[in-house]
């Protein structure tokens, strides 16, 4: 097996000297020096790892996850304080005229809510939506209001956490026409009646 | 093509030149190798090889599009992903480094293999375990810990086969004729000996029925133990085995010397002593303490030089041969196999920095990264090697070599399809999950948005795989038309060597000495020379590889088990009742933590998303833990409560019904399957043998299920759902995925309600 043999060539000049002199099945070793580089970026990430464990300025963890995530939580509602309406009233009231606002709250509406309350909005798990009675109030301020918060303890979602602002709006100022429409199998009146 | 064929070797098991003829030495003995049991191997590496990439085939289509779940239970992702990937490392890898292992073992230590007996039973026994598997994972039993899935009796089957596996090289190592233990042998002892230690520690488990247990770790520690054994069975049953086999294979193929022989010293003792601590870095920003999951990474960076050790002394090997890769597929194959492992191994570290990861986790990247090992590392190694091996064992030249050719292009461009729609899947979900918009709101709030988004390149990733396949199935035929020119008998050489004689002395210096040598103890540790001595003692180097694992292991393992700070108790956190329990175990059978995790990590983007991160103190009672690794669909830890009863009897159902563009499979049948009331007790019993607290439930567990179970009913039935389902399998689940995370935030009345239904 020598290189020459099979039009190798020795790819290091007096490497060949440095061949080991113990042979497996035909397999022979050098004993060439470990790459120079190789052993340096060792070092490198060992040195690395030191410094991180011991925790040195920007190398290392901080304060650790927690503290990290409560100071970029305070920083940011800070900016963003909770629960802000994604509209107010005059707003929700112009985006109420606007027919492909209303196009797209049905859209979202049969995505997100039909589902519990019926593609005609008569109902099913949650309460109709079509009648005069109402547990949380029928004005556009008040339907936010309470689909961006949900009611967890019935089940209803949160669901300014899981829909964009816009399609929030969209689906509620859809939900508002709702009433006074004539669903196929409405729900019993749940709520207080309030009068149109 | 007019390039000759492959070599036949029947010259190549020659054994003409004894390096230990010593004086004194005259008897030679006669021996042959086993190749039979090497060609079995073979052919089960290529049968089960196909299997495990069809499977995944399927579950690629599945999750393109979720119609090919079908309605078959035992069809649906959840079941099939562990068959998948236990199939590819298991029984395609597994089988792939013992061909290679009886094989080159026999030959680099001159000896047949220590019992045809034990050969045999490894052989019928590791293949009855994948059968096995392959039945009962469909089937639903699982112990949900990932590539530790398989119950309990397969378990004590895998132990006795590997244990087998382990006395017949030990037993070969001892009975050799060759002095010194080639650095492939490193590889194997120290793979054989730590799969078998993890396989024993992470599979510890209280049965509670013939295929059914609970893990005797809960939690977090469970947790640990979970990825301190999954990391290194990526370690040992992916990548020592395969460096040995590139230190035996790719030398001979190349006919080329390997490069350094101190580099195989450092990197191999480095890899094996540094690999073990890294596990941790799967569980960056969880419920695991930070202390462990800085081991973890700290630990994964130092292990990138010691990877890349295999690396360079594999493509340096081929200095002087590059001219021979042009010409021969069996090259080929290891050149594109070694740099797919030199790419995942910068990749490991790179993804075990916690700011990386908190990118990554859960998303297509581990996909991606893993199946660059997998595809390219694992599967073109292995492939190299059969077609080395085919003229060898079925001693006729390789029957096509431009369909080899063909082979390795396909599934070369297979291997970019797949990695490169899921590398950009991956990047896009972490993305889109993170991003806010000006007014401080998750900019893409509907989870299933980022997974819409994924689809086009899912079906990208079908494209590569079924590449891939068609590259297999090209193998398939080579190998069938090789073994049809096989000859009527096969030649069985006879090889000659002379024994070991008792007494023996190191010849002093081994070789040249190499520039710069230092003097003192650093200048003998640097020579090496200690090492060569360890060489050949067979028995001590093989108790020094399970110390180098062991000991680093205990570092880990005694304080995260030990020290109390590591999980603060939440007074609120309650056992599951009874019904619950029997939900929790619907969720395992149906694999749902394959696609749901149930670890909110803290991160802005997450608590935003789905609620307070998760703590400690909540997974006390989680034998076993179901935090989950990747998510197909969103994070269930807070799902209690948010949704009322029917909303779940609907989209377990019908998922589509629900969220129109969901991939989630259809649950149909656990509204129409009544629920094992009675087996409640077992799981109970096996619970509470574990310390959970149960109180009077470990008397009448089935009767408290049903009591709660009636109610859930009742429920259902009020919010205008079906009637009936009060004894069906559905309920147990509702009931415990609205228990999901509720603990933690509940209300000292209703903690008080929910012991009542535990222990009334």
């Amino acid at each position: 097996m020598t290189p020459e043999s099979n039009g190798d060539r020795p790819p290091v000049a007096g490497e060949e000297a440095r061949i080991l002199d113990h042979e497996y099945d035909g397999i022979k070793e050098y004993d060439n020096p470990m790459p120079r580089w190789w052993v340096n970026m060792f070092w490198a990430t060992i040195v690395f790892s030191i410094i991180y464990a011991i925790n040195v300025g920007p190398v290392g963890s901080g304060d650790g996850w927690i503290a990290n995530y409560e100071a970029d939580m305070v920083a940011f509602r800070e900016q963003h304080p909770e629960g802000a309406p994604t509209a107010d009233a005059s707003q929700l009231a112009a985006l109420a005229s606007d027919p492909s606002v209303l196009a797209h709250g049905k859209t979202v509406y049969g995505q997100m809510c039909a589902a519990c309350h019926g593609d005609d909005g008569g109902g099913t798990i949650g309460p109709n939506l079509t009648d005069d009675y109402w547990l949380h109030g029928p004005s556009l301020p008040e339907i936010l209001h309470t689909v961006s918060v949900g009611v967890p303890a019935k089940g209803m979602p949160a669901w300014d956490k899981m829909l964009k602002p816009e399609d929030v709006n969209a689906v509620v100022v859809y939900v508002a026409t709702l009433r006074g429409t004539r669903p196929a199998n409405p729900k019993a009146p749940e709520g207080a009646l309030v009068n149109p | 093509m007019t390039a000759p064929p492959l070599r036949p070797s029947v010259t190549d098991a020659h054994m003409s030149e004894f390096d230990d003829v010593r004086p004194g030495a005259t008897r030679l003995d006669s021996f042959t190798y086993d190749d039979a049991i090497v060609r079995k191997f073979l052919l089960a590496t290529f049968i089960w090889g196909l299997v495990g990439m069809s499977v995944g085939l399927l579950v690629a289509l599945q999750l393109a599009n979720p119609v090919f779940n079908t309605e078959l239970p035992w069809l649906s992702f959840g079941r099939l992903r562990p068959l998948h990937t236990n199939a590819v490392i298991f029984a395609f890898v597994g089988n792939a480094f013992f061909t290679g292992c009886y094989y080159s073992s026999q030959r680099l230590l001159k000896a047949r293999m220590y019992s045809d007996f034990l050969s045999k039973f490894h052989f019928w026994g590791w293949q009855a375990i994948i059968v096995a598997a392959a039945i009962t994972l469909p089937m639903g039993f699982t112990q949900t810990k990932e590539y530790a899935e398989l119950e309990w009796p397969i378990d004590i089957a895998i132990t006795v086969v590997w244990v087998a596996f382990l006395v017949n090289l030990v037993g070969t190592m001892v009975k050799r004729r060759e002095r010194h233990l080639y650095v492939a042998i490193w590889f194997y002892v120290a793979s054989i000996v730590t799969v078998a230690m993890l396989h024993i520690f992470n599979n510890l488990v209280i049965p509670a029925g013939l295929f059914k247990s609970y893990s005797i770790y809960a939690g977090v520690q469970d947790a640990f133990m979970q990825w301190w054994y999954g990391h290194n069975a990526v370690a040992f049953v992916l990548t020592t085995p395969f460096l040995g086999l590139m230190y035996y294979f790719l030398p001979k193929a190349a006919e080329r010397p390997i490069y350094s022989y101190k580099l195989s010293i450092l990197h191999f003792w480095s890899l094996i002593f540094l690999y073990i601590w890294a596990g941790p870095h799967h569980l960056h920003y969880t419920a695991l303490p930070e202390w462990a999951a800085t081991l973890g990474m700290i630990f994964s960076v130092m292990l990138w030089m010691p990877s890349w050790g295999g690396m360079i002394n594999g493509l340096l090997t081929l200095r002087g041969a590059w001219h021979k890769v042009v010409e021969d597929p069996v090259l080929k194959f290891f050149v594109v196999g070694i740099t797919a492992y030199g790419m995942a191994t910068f990749e490991g570290p790179m993804l075990s920095v916690k700011t990386v990861s908190a990118l990554a986790h859960y998303t297509d990247w581990i996909i991606a990264h893993v199946h660059t090992g997998a595809l390219g590392w694992n599967g073109f190694i292995t492939f190299g090697m059969m077609y080395w091996l085919m003229p060898r064992l079925f001693q006729t030249p390789l029957y096509s070599r431009k369909a080899a050719e063909l082979h390795f292009w396909i599934a070369s461009f297979g291997i970019v399809l797949y990695v490169a729609s899921i590398y950009s899947a991956g990047v896009t979900q972490g993305l889109m999950w993170r991003a806010f918009d000006e007014t401080g709101r998750l900019a893409y709030p509907d989870f299933v948005e980022t997974v819409v988004k994924l689809l086009p390149m899912y079906w990208v990733r079908v494209a590569g795989g079924s590449l891939y396949i068609v590259g297999m199935l090209l193998m398939g035929w080579n190998v069938l038309m090789t073994w049809r020119n096989r000859p009527a008998q096969y030649e069985e050489p006879v090889v000659t060597a002379a024994p070991l004689s008792g007494r023996y002395v190191e010849p002093v210096p081994a070789a040249v000495p190499t520039g710069g040598a230092r003097k003192g103890p650093i200048g003998r540790f640097a020579a090496m020379d200690w090492h060569r001595r360890w060489e050949r003692m067979p028995i001590f180097f093989t108790v020094m590889t399970l110390v180098a694992v062991a000991v680093a292991s205990l570092f880990e393992i005694i304080p995260t088990f030990l020290i109390r700070s590591n999980v603060p108790t939440i007074a609120s956190v309650k056992p599951y009742t009874p019904l619950e329990l029997a939900g929790r175990d619907l969720y395992i059978r149906e694999g749902c933590v394959n696609c749901h995790s149930q670890m909110i990590r803290p991160l802005r983007h997450e608590t935003e998303r789905y609620g307070e991160y998760s703590k400690p103190g909540e997974f006390v009672y989680d034998h076993p833990f179901l935090w989950g690794s990747r998510r197909i669909g969103p994070d269930l830890a807070r799902v209690g409560g948010k949704y009322p009863h029917l909303w779940h009897v609907r989209h377990m159902e019908d998922p589509q019904a629900i969220t129109a563009r969901s991939v989630m499979p259809a649950y149909p049948r656990m509204l129409s399957a009544p629920l094992d009331f009675e087996r409640i007790q077992k799981a109970v019993d096996a619970m509470a043998m574990l310390g959970v607290p149960y109180g009077d439930a470990v008397n009448n567990a089935p009767a408290l299920a049903r009591a709660q179970a009636a109610e859930i009913g009742a429920e259902i039935e009020a919010q205008g759902g079906p009637a009936g389902l009060g004894d069906r399998e559905i309920v147990a689940m509702v009931a415990y995925l609205q228990r999901l995370g509720v603990d933690a935030t509940r209300t000292p009345a209703a903690t008080a309600s929910t012991a009542e239904i535990i222990a009334p």
